[in-house]
């Protein structure tokens, strides 16, 4: 093989680079100038104003009296059981939501990237939950689950699964499952089409060796396909983790945290603190522990899931 | 060890489009063949059925004795090796090595020791660790051959293996590949579309067109005594040249009339052509089939004008006007022809080419045993 040796020492071909003067830099400033201050005026002037708010200690209940208090709202909120009991919820919510968003989505992926009839079909109607606004959303699974006229209620008793209509939302222990549920059916197409964009972008040849090279198709799936997810599936996961722990309009349209403070979680929480009890110190706190927590998972995520790229 | 054997083997795609019919092509056990043919003719096609990665349609396909049509791509004895070399970006150069005795359930003493043969045969031992993108193009490509040849396969396909290489390290490995089949002692069938490839590598050539086999033969068969004009094209550098004409007798002899342009026939053509005077026909005279230094003898004369002169290096292409046509020659370089220039060419008329000129099929060939 030494007269494969031959092309070793050839120097690399020089990458071409654009001149980088400082006329560039100034003119691209220039033209950047209105987007930048737009993205100042809308989010990070507020960003900085609500720390600054998380700092004292306001009230609209008695809005003339509004003392600086360093990170006390961060002290009371740790004290608070029902902050420690809503995260809490919120992670469970969260983890049930993204195992199974990835794991359905996963699934219609794999469908969808098989060609059969009625592929662009069920393509299509897969896109409808995801064109649906969040609050149309909880509308309509309001109405499914209402316990007097729900279209859950009719199908079970239609089919003899229950022998009177249940008040679902109204027990404490189904509660966060089936808003789960709701979040899960919105959030999948979404999902699901990132994951797909992941298979399409597979070789094909990769399966064609692994053929000849004795591997059936669940070992073909096992070391092909799922490494090769490994990027969709973690940005599927960093996003619908940040959507799930943060989400709140099927709290607010389902359930408004009850029964009790059964579906209670951390974004509710935020709500009942700023809007309920008016605390918007404490709420711009809370509103920052909630960024904090979504960014480390999301690092985290990366850390674990990118590692092996 | 196997014999592969093609019996009027047809595919249709899903979409209708009927990529090869009726083909039939016996491989010998052991024997190097190359399909040979323009980008479409099927090719590929025909290696991904002997694979099992496309399923035949019509036909039957055996492994020596056993047809095959039925059997997954997962359960035949073959090893292939992909133009894009398809490795599995996600795993070493090992285990891209070891995958496909992982998957038929060899013990694990044996696919190491297997693989690090496979290794230092193809210079990859300090590479065994690395990740395919990390290699360079020909890296990758010899880890596709370890992947192939670890398995000791009974038949060994390649797609265009060579065809991602600049052009050094593409001459090298064809050296490399011809040694890998000595030693392997298995049959090779190896699909190219570079004709000095397949003149290089093969003991038969089979040259394809539009899903349909042009010719079966050795190189030097496919070269001196082409079938058609389709394969009288398709190999040589620059390619064969043509001249419509017609067949003559001048008193014994047997000519090749076109203006003024008269060749006369050896022997051994014209018996062959024997009672096809007056016949239209298409000469076909190779490019190095013309001597610059010799004086030309009467009835082996091409006159023209010299009307660009290309130097390649070790020789130089002739474009060449004679008969209202232009024709490219490769000459030696120490011909000092300038543009412009009137010159007279001796033709070796022993290796003239005759074609029908409607058809294009050759008047010289006469299968086997021409
Ligand atoms: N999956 C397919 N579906 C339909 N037509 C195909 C498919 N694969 C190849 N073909 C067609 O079959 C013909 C032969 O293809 P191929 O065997 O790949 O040619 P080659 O390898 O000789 O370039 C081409 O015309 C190609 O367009
Ligand atoms: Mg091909």
């Amino acid at each position: 093989m030494s007269a494969l040796q031959g092309t070793a020492g050839l120097p690399p071909p020089r990458a071409f680079r654009a001149p980088v003067s400082r006329y560039d830099q100034t003119s691209a400033l220039w033209l950047l100038a209105p987007m930048l201050l737009v993205l100042l005026v809308v989010a990070v002037f507020p960003v900085l104003y609500s720390f600054w708010t998380s700092l004292y200690d306001l009230k609209l209940t008695r809005p003339h009296r509004v003392p600086f208090v360093w990170f006390d709202n961060y002290l009371v909120i740790f004290q608070d059981p029902l902050f420690w009991s809503s995260v809490w919820r919120t992670a469970s919510f969260s983890a049930v939501s993204v195992a199974a968003i990835m794991v359905i989505a996963l699934l219609m992926a794999l469908l969808l990237n098989e060609e059969f009839r009625g592929r662009r079909f069920l393509s299509a109607m897969l896109l409808v939950p995801w064109a649906i606004p969040y609050v149309a959303n909880g509308l309509m699974w309001k109405w499914i689950y209402d316990s007097g006229y729900g279209a859950l209620n009719g199908a079970l008793f239609q089919l003899d699964f229950i022998d009177k209509y249940m008040v679902w939302l109204g027990d404490s222990h189904k509660t966060l499952p089936l808003i789960a549920n709701a979040f899960v059916w919105k959030e999948v197409p979404l999902a699901a089409i990132l994951l797909l964009v992941g298979l399409k972008s597979i070789p094909a040849d990769l399966y064609s060796a692994a053929r000849v090279d004795g591997a059936n198709v669940w070992r073909r799936f096992a070391h092909i396909t799922l490494p090769s997810l490994r990027p969709a599936f973690m940005l599927v996961a960093i996003y619908e983790t940040m959507m799930a722990i943060r989400h709140f309009d099927l709290f607010f349209i389902l359930t408004e945290g009850g029964p009790a403070e059964a579906s209670h979680v951390l974004a509710w929480h935020v709500y009942v603190e700023t809007f309920r009890k008016l605390s918007f110190g404490t709420g711009s706190a809370l509103a920052y522990i909630i960024a904090l927590v979504t960014f480390l998972l999301a690092f985290s995520l990366i850390r674990a899931l990118g590692r092996r790229l | 060890m196997a014999r592969i054997r093609l019996q009027s083997v047809g595919k249709r795609y899903p979409n209708g489009f009927s990529a090869l019919e009726n083909l039939s092509l016996e491989i010998e056990d052991k024997a190097f063949v190359v399909l040979l043919g323009p980008s479409g003719c099927g090719k590929s096609t025909t290696l991904n059925l002997i694979a099992g990665l496309e399923d035949v349609t019509s036909g039957a396909l055996y492994f020596d004795e056993q047809i095959m049509n039925v059997v997954p791509a997962h359960r035949r004895d073959v090893a292939m090796v992909f133009q894009s070399y398809a490795l599995y970006p996600h795993k070493s150069v090992y285990e891209n090595i070891a995958f496909g005795l992982r998957m038929r359930g060899h013990p694990a003493a044996d696919i190491d020791r297997r693989v690090k043969d496979a290794a230092r045969r193809l210079e990859l031992e300090a590479l065994l660790d690395r990740r395919p993108h990390q290699l360079s193009g020909g890296q990758r490509q010899r880890v596709a051959l370890g992947r192939a040849l670890v398995r000791q396969p009974a038949v060994f396909l390649m797609d265009e293996p060579l065809s991602n290489l600049d052009a050094t390290l593409r001459i090298a490995m064809r050296a490399e590949i011809k040694q890998l089949h000595q030693t392997m002692q298995t049959t090779f069938v190896y699909v190219t579309h570079d004709q000095a490839e397949a003149l290089t590598l093969a003991d038969q050539i089979v040259v394809m067109r539009d899903g349909v086999i042009q010719q079966i033969g050795s190189p030097e068969e496919i070269y001196d005594r082409p079938r058609n004009t389709f394969v009288a094209s398709f190999l040589g550098n620059p390619p064969i040249n043509y001249l419509e004409g017609m067949l003559t007798e001048e008193g014994e002899a047997l000519c090749f009339q076109r203006g003024s342009l008269s060749l006369v026939l050896p022997h051994a053509l014209a018996l062959r052509l024997k009672g096809q005077a007056g016949r239209s026909v298409k000469l076909g005279l190779r490019a190095e089939e013309v001597d610059e230094h010799s004086v030309p003898r009467p009835g082996e004369t091409l006159h023209g004008r010299v009307s660009s002169v290309l130097p390649v290096g070790s020789d130089q292409y002739l474009g060449f006007e004679a008969e209202g046509k232009l024709l490219f020659f490769r000459v030696g370089r120490d011909l000092r022809h300038r543009e412009g220039e009137n010159v007279a060419l001796s033709v070796n008329v022993n290796r003239l080419q005759i074609f029908d000129s409607g058809t294009g099929d050759s008047l010289l060939w006469s299968g086997n045993g021409a």
